[in-house]
């Protein structure tokens, strides 16, 4: 109890290098000197097991596990929400309105000759926010399930054990108690120097998901997955997207190549620009127009973009502002990512980091992973995520989705490899669904057969890509998928043709 | 239990049983039993005649096949000697059942006396492997089995570098041959590298330089950070010298210089006044489990030159306020070190390294002690 009233500021600095010694377990005796510090703090603290910071995806799944495993458990998130950025303003919503986006933009071009299609732009945000309460409500009903503490409020780390929370309705701070902390703050989006971000006309994926009336012309910085999901969004509902983006394919670094080039084609074929390899100098944001200026980094022609709205999907960075890092000396690094071990450990052994807000892909299912293997940890002194088998998935349409090495790098190991693809032009399902375009395109070592890396662009390649994590996670060659019975007709067939392909030949190709 | 005796077969080679039929009566030192048949099935072969006596724990002394198999057409698999007591489900089936008498006693019914199967050995194969890597083979690894006949104990043999044990399509070509053995290893060691979390060169963020906090924290730091400074004092040590010729005349033992100095400053760093520093209260406060020492600052530990060349800087004196404080630093033993000269020529200096103007002080003091107690009484020193 006491340990938490110690006056930090004066004895920090000298009890620090005592305090790592002497562990968590050390202090004791009242005196007089501490009861007269502890008056002047906040409400009673209370003792939890593990206190987790941030209710995201990665927070809330290692709060509901640490209950399930007996811990007496809090989580702090200062929201009002449960779900952090994905469920909130990320993920979840955006796929609600890619797909309904893509329900409208489908009816519109299949019914051109037939009648009139109109947008309710307004209906459609409505069903978004549905599925957004509907699922961050279940969140909170799990937490009541599971007995995990929901407490609402900024927390900030002011001792080892010790968390102070600023409550959301205001009024007095609170102070948590915990054994262990886990740190799961997550990200933001990185704005983009000289543009100030409104949410309104120079946005981020949140003013994304939440703009009340379609731009005319929007201009998309950064082609990765967040950009090119709602650049389509966008552009689906009649907008003319064009997409800057600094390096020579779109997709982010983690995209193989061929895929990247693919899916560049498809999305051109759709109405959506391409500006790559090229920089963007800066914007005049004017009263009813917006310029961005841009620059070839080839030849360093220069030219003006107009936009109604900016959309700046550069990357999202570390969140840690308010976190207290400072208070107990645990260090970032240069990009703002908190450091950690292999045990997710920051030199405060039992203060855990998982997720955006620490080292790896910036991917909800991965701070998913991490919270349970944290929680783990701390339960029963081990751990596990497999890195190499983490899928990424992008939500445009057709979906691209992969998981393991890129061709590009596989190239660079220097080693050979095989491939085998195969087009869903050629699947019967895809063919009756009339919705044909990509292929699934295996990458495996030529000596052993082992799959290093399996790229999907499709109809679904993001519920497909999940055999293939599995397959990886097994160590399998493409002869084991090529050897499983996958159902007539579905796409699925595509998948093992694929793997076919790659360790002999495909039947239907 | 190590061996037994097989008193008497009950059914002879050919012969089928079905579940609880007795196969066989055994003899062990302490008792005389039946060993009933836990499945259905056929004698195949019988191997170790009745009568036989002292027959090892987990050696072959029958074959049994399944109900229905063709025992012409059997081919009964050579026997592995290895691996009896690991693995004990595996190895029964693996050694295609041989009913070991005292085994069963020893083991559960169900694996001792479990009949298993010798069908034609390319049938039999993937079940080998099965339980021996306790894996279901991929069907990869199954069709290569089978397509090249590897035998079911060759199976077992060939080493798996999948995830978790597992084997592998790559460890069977290995095996046979087809590419490079040492390779599904090294790939294998790279793939396990991709599954880490890439923690290498990690450039930790300088400090924030923004103003609030950043600078209270600085502010609290400095008071750490004290000066380095080096007292000396000149010393004598013809006292020492009188005592220690005195000592050699009279008792005939040698005491080397060096033993004067160490008593001297152990004496001095014993009579300083104890030291109330921050951390001191602080540990005092919160009970902390001292590190080294419990309340008492770190001992002086002084330098001995002859008077003229420049003192040399200790190691011990860039050791960090920290590591003295925590311990970390050697600067608490209280061992000499020889410097050339001393003693030779008189007058010598005693220094000592210093950090801060608390430290110094007490530094002077107990300079002074030090010199007092060689030049003054080097005899009570000693005696």
């Amino acid at each position: 109890m006491l340990k938490s009233f110690v006056p930090r500021h004066s004895a920090r600095s000298l009890l620090r290098p005592l305090n790592a010694k002497a562990g968590c377990g050390g202090y004791g005796s009242p005196s007089t000197f501490l009861l007269v510090q502890r008056r002047g703090l906040a409400s009673e603290a209370e003792e939890h097991d593990v206190v987790v910071i941030g209710g995201g995806p990665g927070g809330y799944v290692a709060a509901i596990k640490a209950a399930q495993e007996g811990l007496k458990t809090a989580c702090v998130e200062k929201r009002g929400a449960l779900g952090g950025t994905c469920l909130n303003v990320g993920c979840i919503p955006s796929k609600s309105l890619l797909n309904n986006s893509h329900i409208y933009h489908q009816i519109l071009h299949d019914v051109k000759n037939l009648g009139d299609v109109k947008l309710n732009l307004t209906q459609m945000m409505k069903a978004k926010e549905q599925s957004v309460s509907g699922l961050t409500k279940g969140i909170e009903f799990l937490f009541k399930k599971n007995g995990v503490d929901y407490v609402k409020g900024t927390g900030t780390i002011t001792g080892e054990h010790e968390i102070k929370v600023n409550p959301l309705e205001g009024g007095e701070s609170k102070t948590l108690r915990a054994k262990n902390i886990i740190i799961a703050t997550g990200s933001e989006a990185t704005p983009f120097p000289g543009l100030e971000i409104d949410e309104k006309r120079i946005i981020t994926s949140t003013g994304a998901i939440a703009l009340t009336e379609v731009p005319k012309k929007m201009v998309v910085i950064g082609g990765g997955i967040i950009g090119l999901e709602m650049g389509s969004v966008w552009s689906r509902l009649g907008s003319e997207v064009t997409v800057v983006e600094y390096l020579g394919a779109i997709g982010g670094p983690g995209m193989d190549a061929e895929m990247a080039k693919t899916m560049q084609r498809i999305l051109q074929k759709q109405g959506m620009k391409f500006k790559l390899n090229t920089k963007v100098m800066g914007g005049d944001v004017g009263s009813d127009n917006i310029k961005i200026n841009v620059e070839s980094a080839k030849d360093g022609k220069s030219e003006a973009i107009d936009a109604d709205v900016v959309l700046v999907a550069i990357g999202r960075r570390p969140y840690t502002s308010g976190l207290g890092l400072e208070n107990v000396g645990i260090e970032v690094d240069e990009r703002g990512r908190i450091v950690i071990d292999q045990e997710y450990r920051t030199k405060i052994p039992h203060i855990r980091v998982i997720g955006d807000v620490t080292f790896g892909a910036m991917l909800a299912h991965k701070a998913e992973e991490e919270g349970i293997a944290a929680v783990e940890y701390i339960k029963k002194g081990y751990g596990h995520v497999n890195y190499g088998a983490i899928p990424s998935v992008m939500y445009t349409h057709p979906e691209a989705a992969w998981v393991g090495q890129t061709e590009q790098e596989v190239k660079a190991t220097g080693k050979e490899y095989k491939i085998g693809s195969f087009p869903f032009s050629a699947n019967s399902r895809a063919k009756t669904n009339l919705d044909t375009e990509g292929m699934v395109k295996f990458i495996t070592d030529k000596e052993t057969d082992r799959i290093l890396g399996i790229h999907i662009i499709g109809p679904n390649a993001g519920e497909m890509i999940a055999e293939g994590v599995l397959a990886m996670e097994y160590g399998a060659s493409s002869e084991d998928i090529g050897r499983t019975s996958h159902a007539h007709p579905t796409l699925s067939e595509a998948f093992k043709e694929a793997a076919m392909a790659a360790f002999s030949k495909p039947i239907h190709a | 239990m190590t061996e037994g005796t097989i008193s008497s077969w009950k059914l002879k080679e050919g012969d089928t049983f079905a579940a609880g039929d007795v196969l066989m009566e055994i003899e062990t030192d302490k008792a005389q039993m039946d060993v009933e048949a836990p499945d259905d099935g056929i004698i195949a072969k019988i191997m170790v005649k009745a009568g036989t006596k002292a027959v090892q724990v987990g050696s072959r002394i029958a074959v049994l096949a399944e109900p229905g198999d063709d025992l012409a057409s059997l081919e009964i698999p050579p026997e592995e000697k290895k691996d009896t007591k690991s693995d004990s489900g595996a190895s029964a089936t693996k050694q295609q059942v041989e009913e070991k008498s005292s085994k069963k006693d020893t083991r559960s019914p169900r694996e001792g006396g479990r009949p298993s199967v010798v069908k034609s050995s390319a049938k039999s194969t993937p079940d080998t492997a099965r339980t021996r890597k306790a894996y279901t083979p991929s069907p990869s690894v199954a069709h290569l089995i089978r397509e090249h006949g590897i035998a079911e104990g060759d199976v077992s043999a060939i080493s798996a570098t999948g995830p978790k044990g597992r084997l592998l399509k790559g460890d069977v070509l290995a095996y046979l041959g087809r590419i490079n053995k040492t390779y599904p290893k090294e790939l294998e060691g790279r793939i396990h590298k991709l599954g880490k979390l890439d923690l290498s060169n990690i450039k930790i963020a300088p400090p924030k330089k923004d103003a609030g906090k950043a600078t209270k924290q600085a502010a609290e730091k400095k008071p750490i950070v004290y000066e380095e400074k080096e007292l000396k004092l000149e010393v004598s040590f013809g006292e020492v010298l009188k005592v220690q010729n005195k000592l050699q005349a009279a008792l005939g033992v040698h005491l080397p210089l060096s033993s004067f100095i160490n008593k001297a400053t152990t004496k001095a760093n014993h009579s300083l006044p104890p030291v109330a520093s921050a951390s001191d209260i602080f540990d005092e406060l919160l009970n902390l489990p001292s590190t080294t020492f419990s309340s008492r600052p770190a001992k002086f530990q002084p330098k001995i030159t002859a008077s003229s060349p420049p003192p040399q800087q200790s190691p011990a004196a860039d050791a960090d306020i920290l590591d003295i404080l925590t311990g970390a630093a050697p600067a608490t033993t209280p061992a000499i070190k020889r410097t050339p000269g001393i003693a030779a020529t008189d007058p010598n200096v005693i220094s000592l390294t210093v950090k801060g103007a608390k430290e110094e002080e007490r530094g002077r003091l107990f300079l002074e002690k030090v010199k007092g107690y060689l030049e003054k009484d080097p005899g009570g020193l000693v005696l």
